[in-house]
């Protein structure tokens, strides 16, 4: 992380607040959120786009942080859990996956939500395959995602 | 053989009928589902995994590993290392204060490697530094000149008398018998045999958090954060490689972000390392492992193999098995002698079969080692039990489920060790129910009219069983603390830890229960081992059979004072005072009553012990191995799955449509939690059966990530999961609760096999199913 290459200023809005921030070339857009700015809610899991327990919205679309260096989001906007209180669509997920039990160990859960908010936004009565395909980047070893599946289902229940 | 029973309180459902004075209906918490206290933290990402508790002031602790599988150690030269910036020491097995000796039952695997070598991967040094980055750059400039030595890389390799010895006294960790009958006299009953050869592959965690553990320097002692299953098997690891008295030594579990028995393990080598490098340096360290290590490095489920014999009489009886197991251990013997007694104690499956001989070994290779993961060696036993069930069934011309039917374990009956089986065995009852939600019957008939085309499909049932807790008489007991607080709140103690099952959760509904008060009145502290009782370990399906049944101990102690201070208070006679809905009240006059606060209040100033300590010492008999017979495990769960599934015969891919699972779980603290555990589990057997394995070239793990080592997304799981719980209460624990935690991925793989084999008439009898292994015996099956 400490290398000795020029720092780059970048602007972004992170949670609807804007974020002026030195950063080195080489950061991925996780390591500024973790390590800098202490938003935790982005895990690090796998670090190869593998896993979506990193998952962000970039720009309003799911993408896997560790994957995206931190220069690439100057002039962006950046959204985690952190900063979608009172989000209808994102209320109603959170109230359905502890209503049906879709949250065990916690680790996916945020970055899996994110993926769900991206796929209600766009679908108001998503099929079955809609869901699959909006979850299937965001691995969970806890769940066998049957819960998180139901629960998507209710929040767009919810949500109509 | 002596069968005393050891005295135990009784516990179990009656008990705490008559204890509470409510019928189970009457329960507010126990037996209903409740939405989980720790979703909305979770879900925010509130919630602090190891890693989340990173400051600036910590260092970084990263791990130079053998480029070796089997080698002499001839030099580490850390010179270069200690010249970049940033690095603040480079720790050798020559630094190790204590004993460099991690192994956990025999005494053969260093923390640090000095003389040898035994895998790819192993540790051999510790660098330190102030950022992640100088750490890198510093093991990269750590140079160790080896010797390589020939390696083995398969067990059976290893078994021969030329093989490179892995440790000097032979390749052989430890070996297991059962001797029960006259097996030859069983094969003569039989009306049919049936024999056949069993693989099963590695299996890796894939816990989406990496291993990782922060230690720092408090004092003259050291305080140590990490994911674990076992705090205090933590801090005995640390005390013998610090040196450190144990009192000096504080570990807190954190939450784990999915553990499955591989940070039960990993825990105590990850956390010592940590501690060292704090000791060493003076500083905060953290170690935390990247993905890669983390397949690399980390203990793995046993591969094995399994020569399995079995013979039958024409009316559908078992009369005898003879099973030869081989467990791959790789480079340490780590769990295995408790693994490999584990599938040798359930090598017949849930059923009763006369006579047994069965010899089990553990083998050494030049891999990494081998441990624990949910399941601790059933899953590969019962991959080939419940296979030789079906070729049994198959030959007989039964149906398979009746098959099995007419050879459950029932009360009354014994096990393959000679064990008499006393109460809770519902095997029978789950497999007839899950059955029964599966319509197996008809499906059985109806899925033969998809066999036209290139998708065929198909319906597998298999069962097995499960002890809860250790085995073989080894003591296993727990225990957890209750604190009533002045303003009625209860401070919860325990060290099992949350790892996303909900244990924790479970235990404060036992004692929200047994106060009657609000759950939210109990508050579930930290696990940490300078202020929590010692639970024991949260693995072997234990966390609440044996934790929950200790925090009902000291709840019902809590309870037992509430009731004295009321009936003083209320001038009341004991047996007629009530506790319910945060209140105490006189039975004959409901209105003469006191608030929960205000009875708190008084316990203080009355002079009435506010806090108890809760112990439960799990009941165990005699075990001979000698012979393999005795007790094996004080109760077990009992699991049938069925599932359904889709081949398709162009390319070898098999399709889990739906799925059925039960088990007998004794009783069902919390029906949501069991069904999120056993819907998990489901879900891992599946890629247990189809995917998953650790691949390796040379004793190099060739597919060390998720892109390359498949565990199921979404799509692979079925849509359709029926999760269904029976309950046979265990008359020893809390309410008569067993574990469920590991049960449903036991029979996942053996099902799948046997839908196969249904769908296509070939049989697949090596771990996973992969589509060229279906293939591959699909057209070995046309000629």
């Amino acid at each position: 992380m400490q290398v000795n290459t020029q720092e780059i200023i970048i602007s972004f809005t992170l949670n609807g607040e804007k974020v002026v921030k030195n950063v080195q070339p080489n950061w991925t857009l996780l390591d500024l959120l973790r390590k800098k700015l202490r938003v935790r809610s982005p895990k690090e899991g796998c670090l190869r786009g593998d896993c979506g327990a990193c998952t962000v919205l970039l720009n309003g679309k799911p993408v896997n942080s560790c994957l995206v260096l931190a220069p690439k989001v100057d002039g962006a906007t950046i959204v985690t859990v952190e900063g979608l209180k009172g989000d209808p669509v994102f209320e109603a997920l959170k109230e359905t996956f502890a209503e049906k039990g879709a949250v065990q160990c916690g680790f996916c859960t945020p970055g899996m939500i994110l993926s769900a908010k991206y796929l209600l936004d766009r679908k108001k009565n998503p099929t079955q395959e809609e869901i699959e395909e909006a979850i299937e980047g965001n691995l969970c070893r806890c769940t066998g995602y049957i819960k998180i599946v139901e629960a998507i289902k209710e929040a767009a229940k919810k949500l109509i | 053989m002596t069968e005393t029973r050891e005295v135990t309180a009784e516990r179990g459902p009656f008990f705490f009928k008559r204890e509470l004075g409510k019928e189970e209906g009457e329960y507010k918490l126990v037996g209903r589902e409740i939405e989980r206290p720790d979703a909305f933290s979770k879900i925010m990402g509130l919630t602090k995994f190891t890693a989340d508790r990173l400051t600036e002031d910590v260092c970084f602790g990263k791990i130079v590993r053998s480029k070796y599988p089997h080698a002499l150690i001839k030099r580490v030269i850390v010179d270069e290392a200690l010249q970049i910036k940033g690095v603040l020491a480079v720790i050798t097995a020559k630094d190790v204060p204590g004993e460099n000796q991690i192994g956990y039952a025999i005494p053969d695997q260093p923390l640090l490697a000095d003389k040898k070598v035994r895998y790819i991967g192993e540790p051999i040094a510790i660098v330190v530094a102030e950022n992640e980055y100088a750490a890198e750059k510093g093991v990269e400039a750590v140079k160790v000149e080896y010797d390589p030595l020939p390696a083995v890389f398969d067990p059976l390799e290893a078994l021969k008398p030329e093989a490179p010895k892995v440790h000097e006294k032979g390749n052989v960790a430890l070996t297991t018998i059962i001797r029960k009958g006259d097996v030859e006299k069983g094969f003569k009953e039989a009306d049919v045999v049936v024999e056949n050869i069993y693989y099963t592959q590695r299996q890796e965690h894939a816990y989406l958090e990496p291993e990782a553990a922060i230690a720092y320097p408090e004092g003259d002692g050291i305080r140590v954060v990490l994911c674990t299953q076992s705090p205090f098997l933590v801090r005995e690891f640390v005390s013998r490689v610090t040196g450190y008295s144990q009192s000096k030594i504080k570990v807190i579990g954190a939450p784990a972000g999915g553990a499955f028995g591989g940070k039960d393990d990993m825990g105590p080598m990850v956390a010592s390392k940590a501690a060292l490098a704090a000791i060493i340096t003076k500083k905060p360290v953290a170690i935390i492992l990247d993905k890669e290590e983390t397949f690399v490095a980390s203990n793995k489920r046993h591969p094995a193999i399994i020569r399995y014999k079995s013979g039958a009489t024409k009316d559908g009886k078992l009369t005898a098995v003879e099973i030869e197991i081989i467990y791959e251990t790789g480079a340490y013997a780590n769990r295995s002698p408790f693994v490999l007694w584990r599938a040798t104690v359930h090598s017949a499956g849930p059923y009763v079969v006369p006579n047994a001989k069965v010899d089990g070994k553990s083998v050494y290779t030049n891999k990494v080692f081998s441990g624990s993961f949910r399941g601790f060696g059933d899953p590969q036993i019962h991959f080939a039990a419940e296979q030789q069930m079906d070729e049994l069934a198959e030959k007989l011309g039964i149906d398979p489920v009746e098959f099995r039917l007419r050879n459950v374990l029932k009360e009354g009956t014994r096990t393959v060790c000679n064990q008499l089986l006393e109460e809770s065995v519902g095997m029978e009852e789950t497999l007839k129910k899950v059955a029964e939600a599966a319509n197996w019957k008809k499906k059985r008939e109806e899925l033969k009219k998809y066999r036209k085309g290139s998708k065929v499909r198909g319906i597998g049932v298999a069962c097995a069983y499960h002890g809860i807790s250790t085995s073989r008489g080894v003591p296993d007991w727990s225990a957890a603390a209750v604190l009533l607080n002045e303003d009625g709140t209860i401070t919860y103690r325990s060290t099992i830890t949350r790892l996303g099952q909900g244990s924790l959760i479970g235990h404060a509904k036992i004692v929200a229960e047994i106060l009657d008060i609000p759950l939210e009145w109990v508050h579930i502290e930290e696990p940490d081992t300078s202020a929590s009782p010692n639970a024991r370990p949260t693995h072997g399906s234990r966390g609440l059979m044996t934790g929950g049944t200790a925090a009902a101990d000291a709840a019902l102690k809590l309870r037992r004072t509430l009731i004295k201070l009321a009936s003083e208070l209320l001038n009341c006679d004991e047996k007629n005072v009530k506790l319910e809905n945060g209140k105490a009240f006189c039975a004959l006059d409901p209105s003469n009553k006191i608030e929960f606060s205000e009875l708190a209040k008084e316990t203080y100033q009355r002079g009435y012990q506010p806090a108890y300590y809760g112990f439960y010492f799990v009941p165990r008999r005699y075990f001979d191995p000698e012979t393999g017979l005795g007790v094996a495990y004080c109760v077990y769960t009992y699991i049938a799955n069925i599932v359904e599934v889709e081949v398709d015969k162009e390319t070898g891919e098999v399709k889990v449509l739906e799925a059925y699972t039960g088990a007998d779980v004794g009783k069902a603290i919390d029906p949501g939690l069991i069904e999120g555990q056993m819907q998990g589990a489901l879900a891992q057997g599946i890629g247990y059966a189809i995917s998953e394995e650790v691949a390796f070239n040379d004793g190099k793990i060739i597919n060390p990530n998720y892109t390359d080592y498949i565990i199921p997304t979404v799509k692979d799981v079925p849509r359709k999961v029926k999760v269904v719980i029976i309950e046979k209460p265990y008359s020893s624990t809390a309410f008569g609760a067993k574990g469920v935690a590991e049960a449903a991925l036991i029979p996942t793989a053996p099902a799948i096999a046997n839908a196969v084999a249904h769908a296509t008439g070939v049989r697949v009898r090596n771990l996973p199913l992969t589509k060229e292994k279906v293939c591959f015996k699909l057209k070995e099956g046309k000629k």
